[in-house]
């Protein structure tokens, strides 16, 4: 189903608000920065209210094992704790929903009831005067639970053995989905080639790592519940919490107060908050729990986990002719809502990046082991597939004695293709594939010349380069996601009686700068100050109803929704202003602030009079007109499908932005140090609202993509389950010595189906990374048969790899 | 992620500290807290008393004279390292020094606090072994001093006893033709070492004559390399790095896995640091071969 629905005033006085005032394109200071610099911004753990409560939650030690029995007694005995609960309390509160069909049910209930699939479950809630008291009383708890201990099933090999222990006995094996896929052209394609090849490439379990962990505080007053969360989409929260408790939806009101980052693990409906919930409205008292480190390590969804097996058919001069995939995805055990089935989806979908390759057959494929949870992570599926598809192209340059630059340049998209149905249904709708490989390529190319003449004397030393070429879906469907929200989103703009402008969005911010783009786009439509533009954004009741944040959207539906709205408030606003110029509205037209006769600048009718008329001085509105300057709009993407044709394809993104990314690094071979002497992105986003904020995206976007290239895993013992992880200390990222300086180019090729021609930008940085490290360090350690095939590369994973070809090289 | 209750008491001598540490067998001496406090936050530590040795008196010294520098139990990390009179002396301090954690660590991190601790990775322990350091202990019999080498007994275990303090540390001065260099391979900057090695290496006309070479964070403990030491008598800039690399491999036959690096790895990278170590320092024929 696609809804086509275009910014179009009813009025036809759209194209007034399009680039006029110069506000779109402008690096704009960030209005966010000042009370974050300055130590003041308000965080949820910011908050105290009196009488105020703490919760800690009691986690499972065990990986997989039945509850059989709870002894709340010696931790409710210690002083200063006010209450135990366990899922036996909770048993009026619904369990989460099962929404997408096609995913076998996961019964998710807030605190685990019988039995535990992975360490640092939630099994139990202290409530207590402090944290400490909280904690102690939690460890009494943990001391009195009785366990049976049942098999863990700790890797994906052992998940998908027939014999395997099952994590739901009403399944007949591990898997959540599994959608087997088959093209006839693909197996034509195998018969003809001249050679095939298979390989396994993997991705290491990571997780978005906001610098602020989650937190929740809830309190009921007289029946309203209000829940302060660290959530990127308020509304879902609320809907949740609404249907789960079975209260009035109007009744829960959510709050963000202000986000120290989410990237996607903030976008699920975490147990925490619906238990803060419950709590709040069992005691009477506000309470509160915020996350620490352990357990956002354990207990934020993970991600990426993910294995490839590929077999690829190629011919003699290079050409790639086709590849199978099948796309495994360790989900953990799968107890979190939205479920973690989606990106792997996403992995097969995009996989082919900004190349022209449709005989792509991917099976995407999630596995349930007894581990955290696993879900959104910025890049979404995205770099686990741009990885594989590097990879083979590297592979095949190699077998064949293809040049690598040479080989993409066969492949990659160019304009004149577009738009460009991907073998998934993608529809790549426009950019800048080609020119802006080429730019990379040429970019690096200095880079690479540079490195090696530093190295020059140092015959240890190695130095390699490596590409990679992704398209970023961006502005996608939720409802392949969550299986019930959409793609829309909303403002409200309400022109204030002095004439400054308010925008409510159903958008929120989780640091990239929302605030700042929203009032450049109001500035802009309105042809007023940014500073008169005051933003809300993140609370239920001051906001409309809209989906957050998630899926490099804001941009885009920013920009469609606060169009929409503001177009609406100036046909009113001109109708009021040409009554009061005595004038015909179609004459009237909105300049330097105010609004006047075409063709004479004065007199002028200011905004402050406009609203004034409208909220107070009604005498003063045309006859009969409804007072108040306050207009809604609420923004369907056009070109986003929501559910796939009956060829299983769908376009499932409503626009696509694109890059090109490319890296040298230089290697080691004694010890396997990696350092990486520069790294270059060309980066296309269709038209910037913000240049400077745009920059920021992909600096932060590239770090968390060498973080996931070299550095953060989290490792489990792969006979218990156990997470070998407990801290900073095991999982590492990158600081700022490791991330190396980078050059940012941008082309600007805009959406043609969108407003003002914008894309998303949030999550492409992170896609190239692993492709680009990987690729040039195996180009780097090509004359040893190093071949890499995993991320994190690590200097012990180097060394193991130039082990593992010296001994191919040996025993051929 | 709170630690569990204890008492905590602040003395003013090394009497009452001593006493006060005496009194429960769970008391430990609190210094900076970089490490004490983290492994109580997780519970892993659950100490009754804590006794603060910060506002004891004759411990905050950080004393350079010409038979080296000695370095009290409160004095800081930053101290040490910010102590041009104490590089010179024994520079050895200020390039393991650099690799400890980050500035605002070493801002509280003690280095009395890292020789107790006994960290297998850290940095400091190692270097106390090849430099030759010798440490002062207070315990309830009164005072005695310990060579770091033979100090170290496994991963965060010493021979101190749980009711001794050290008092303080004195390593002493770098003699004239010796060389001391740490260098190591961490995850990332500011990490514990996942491979490292603290040498001492005696010079004669471009080549090694001996050497003290401790490892860290390759096995339980930091850990002289006995045949490594044989192995780099007579090694010099032009010389073949074989034997060498692969008397330290030998020397690591027990090195750990875990999960930044397996046992083979940190065997193989030991030999390749120690020869990279050994080549630049005999280049540099005793110059200021340790500084990068
Ligand atoms: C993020 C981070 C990174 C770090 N990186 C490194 C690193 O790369 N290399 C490294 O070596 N260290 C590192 N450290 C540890 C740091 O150096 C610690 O400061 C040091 O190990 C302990 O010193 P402290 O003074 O903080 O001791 P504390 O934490 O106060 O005490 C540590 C232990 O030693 C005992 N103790 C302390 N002083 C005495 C004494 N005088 N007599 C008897 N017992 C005593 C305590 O009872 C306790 O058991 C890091 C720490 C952090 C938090």
């Amino acid at each position: 189903m696609t809804v086509q629905m275009k910014v179009e005033s009813p009025t036809g006085i759209n194209p007034m608000i399009r680039h006029r005032s110069g506000h779109i394109g402008s690096s704009l200071p960030r209005r966010e920065d000042r009370s974050p610099l300055l130590g003041r911004r308000r965080y949820v753990a910011d908050l105290k209210l009196p009488g105020m409560l703490e919760v800690a939650f009691v986690r499972s030690p065990e990986a997989h094992a039945l509850i059989r029995s709870i002894d709340t007694g010696p931790a409710l005995a210690l002083p200063g704790v006010h209450a135990v609960y366990t899922a036996a309390d909770l048993a009026e509160v619904g369990s989460f929903p099962h929404t997408i069909q096609y995913i076998r049910p996961v019964d998710q209930r807030p605190l685990a009831e019988d039995r535990v699939r992975y360490v640092g479950s939630p099994y139990a809630a202290v409530v207590a005067a402090d944290r400490y008291t909280a904690e102690d009383a939690a460890a009494l708890v943990s001391a009195s639970t009785e366990f049976e201990t049942l098999p863990a099933v700790a890797v994906l090999d052992q998940a998908l053995a027939e014999d395997a222990p099952r994590l739901y006995d009403s399944w007949p094996d591990n898997r959540l989905v599994d959608f087997p896929a088959e093209k006839p052209e693909v197996t034509k394609a195998f018969e003809e080639a001249d050679h095939t090849f298979t390989e396994t490439y993997v991705s290491q379990r990571q997780t978005g790592l906001p610098l602020e962990c989650r937190g929740v505080v809830a309190e009921d007053v007289d029946g309203q519940l209000t829940v302060w969360s660290s959530t990127q989409s308020p509304h879902i929260v609320r809907t949740t919490i609404a249907m789960m408790l079975g209260i009035p939806e109007p009744q829960v009101r959510v709050i963000l107060p202000a986000m120290g980052g989410g990237f996607g693990a903030k976008t699920h409906q975490y147990p925490e908050d619906i238990v803060l919930a419950w709590i709040a409205r069992k005691l009477g008292r506000p309470v509160r729990w915020i996350e620490d480190r352990f357990e956002n390590l354990v207990s934020t969804v993970h991600a990426r986990d993910q294995r490839h097996d590929v077999e690829v058919a190629y011919d003699d001069d290079g050409t790639i002719r086709a590849v199978r995939c099948a796309a495994y995805c360790d989900v953990g055990s799968g107890e979190i809502f939205m479920p973690g089935t989606a990106t792997v989806f996403v992995t097969a979908g995009c996989i082919t990046g900004g190349y022209d390759f449709p005989n792509m057959e991917v099976r995407p494929v999630c596995v349930v082991t007894n581990k955290t949870p696993s879900g959104a992570y910025r890049g979404f599926g995205t770099p686990e597939g741009m990885f594989v598809m590097e990879r083979i192209i590297d592979r095949v340059a190699r077998l064949t004695g293809a040049d690598r630059v040479e080989l993409r340049r066969r492949m990659i998209l160019q304009e004149d293709q577009m738009p460009y149905i991907m073998h998934s249904g993608g529809k790549v709708d426009s950019g800048s594939h080609a020119k802006g490989f080429e730019r990379a390529a040429a970019l690096i190319e200095q880079s690479l010349a540079r490195a090696k003449a530093r190295y020059a004397d140092d015959p240890d030393v190695r130095v390699g380069v490596g590409y990679n070429n992704y398209v970023e879906p961006t502005t996608p469907t939720y409802h392949l996601t969550t299986g019930h929200w959409a793609g829309y989103d909303s403002a409200t703009i309400r022109v204030d009686p002095d004439g400054a402008v308010r925008v409510a969005l159903g958008n929120t911010d989780l640091g990239q700068g929302a605030e700042t783009t929203a009032a450049q786009l109001a500035a802009e439509a309105l042809g007023v100050d940014p500073d008169d533009v005051t933003v809300v954004m993140g609370d239920t009741d001051r906001a409309p109803y809209g989906l957050g944040a998630w899926g490099s959207r804001g941009a885009v539906v920013m920009t469609g929704s606060v169009l929409m709205a503001a177009d609406r408030v100036l046909v009113k606003a001109r109708e009021i202003a040409a009554h009061m110029l005595e004038a015909s509205s179609d004459d009237v037209v909105l300049a330097d602030g105010g609004f006047h006769v075409a063709g004479s600048g004065t007199p002028k009718v200011s905004w402050a009079k406009v609203a004034t008329a409208a909220w107070a001085r009604t005498v003063d509105l045309p006859e009969g007109m409804e007072p108040g300057l306050e207009m809604s709009g609420y923004f369907e993407p056009p070109d986003l499908e929501h559910l796939p044709g009956a060829d299983g394809k769908v376009n499932a993104a409503a626009t696509w932005s694109n890059g090109a990314h490319a890296g040298v690094v230089s290697v080691r071979i004694s010890t396997g140090e990696i350092r990486i002497e520069d790294y270059a992105v060309v980066h296309d986003c269709g038209t910037m609202i913000n240049p400077m904020l745009i920059d920021g995206q992909v600096h932060g976007a590239v770090a968390q993509g060498i973080a996931g290239a070299m550095y953060e895993h989290f490792q489990y013992d792969p006979e218990t389950a156990q997470p070998r992880f407990a801290s900073f200390m095991e999982y590492l990222y990158p600081t700022c010595s490791e991330v190396p300086e980078m050059t940012v180019e941008h082309f600007e090729t805009p959406a043609p189906e969108q407003p003002l021609g914008v894309k998303g930008c949030g999550e492409g940085g992170t896609i190239g990374p692993p492709a680009v490290i990987t690729g040039a360090v195996s180009d780097a350690l090509a004359d040893l048969g190093v071949d890499i095939t995993a991320t994190p590369v690590t200097p012990a994973a180097v060394r193991r790899a130039i082990r593992e070809a010296a001994a191919r090289g040996a025993a051929s | 992620m709170k630690p569990a209750a204890f008492d905590y008491c602040r003395p003013a001598s090394i009497d009452e500290a001593a006493a006060a540490l005496a009194s429960s067998d769970s008391a430990k001496v609190l210094a900076g807290g970089q490490s004490l406090v983290p492994s109580m936050n997780f519970r892993i530590s659950q100490p009754s008393l804590l006794v603060d040795i910060r506002d004891v008196e004759g411990l905050d010294g950080l004393e350079v004279d010409q038979d080296g520098v000695s370095i009290g139990a409160s004095v800081t990390q930053s101290r040490v390292m910010n102590s041009d009179e104490a590089y010179s002396a024994v520079p050895g301090l200020r390039r393991a020094l650099r690799f400890v954690g980050h500035l605002q660590i070493r801002n509280r991190g003690t280095v009395c606090g890292s020789l107790a601790h006994a960290d297998p990775a850290a940095e400091l322990p190692a270097l106390a072994m090849a430099a030759g350091a010798r440490l002062t202990v207070r315990g309830p019999q009164g005072e005695r001093t310990a060579a770091a080498d033979g100090f170290y007994l496994g991963p965060y275990w010493t021979g101190l006893e749980q009711s001794e303090i050290i008092t303080g540390v004195c390593f002493p001065a770098e003699a004239p033709g010796t060389v001391t260099v740490v260098d190591e391979i961490a995850r990332r900057s500011g990490d514990f070492a996942v491979v490292g090695l603290a040498a001492a290496f005696d010079l004669e006309d471009g080549s090694v004559g001996g050497a003290r070479l401790v490892s860290f964070g390759v096995s339980g403990r930091p850990q002289r390399l006995a045949a490594a030491e044989e192995a780099v008598r007579g090694f010099h800039a032009g010389a073949a790095g074989d034997g060498l690399y692969g008397a330290a491999y030998e020397d690591a036959a027990d090195a750990v896995g875990d999960i930044h690096a397996s046992g083979e790895y940190r065997r193989e990278a030991l030999g390749s640091l120690l020869v990279r170590t050994a080549r630049a320092v005999s280049a540099s024929n005793g110059g200021k071969a340790g500084a990068r």
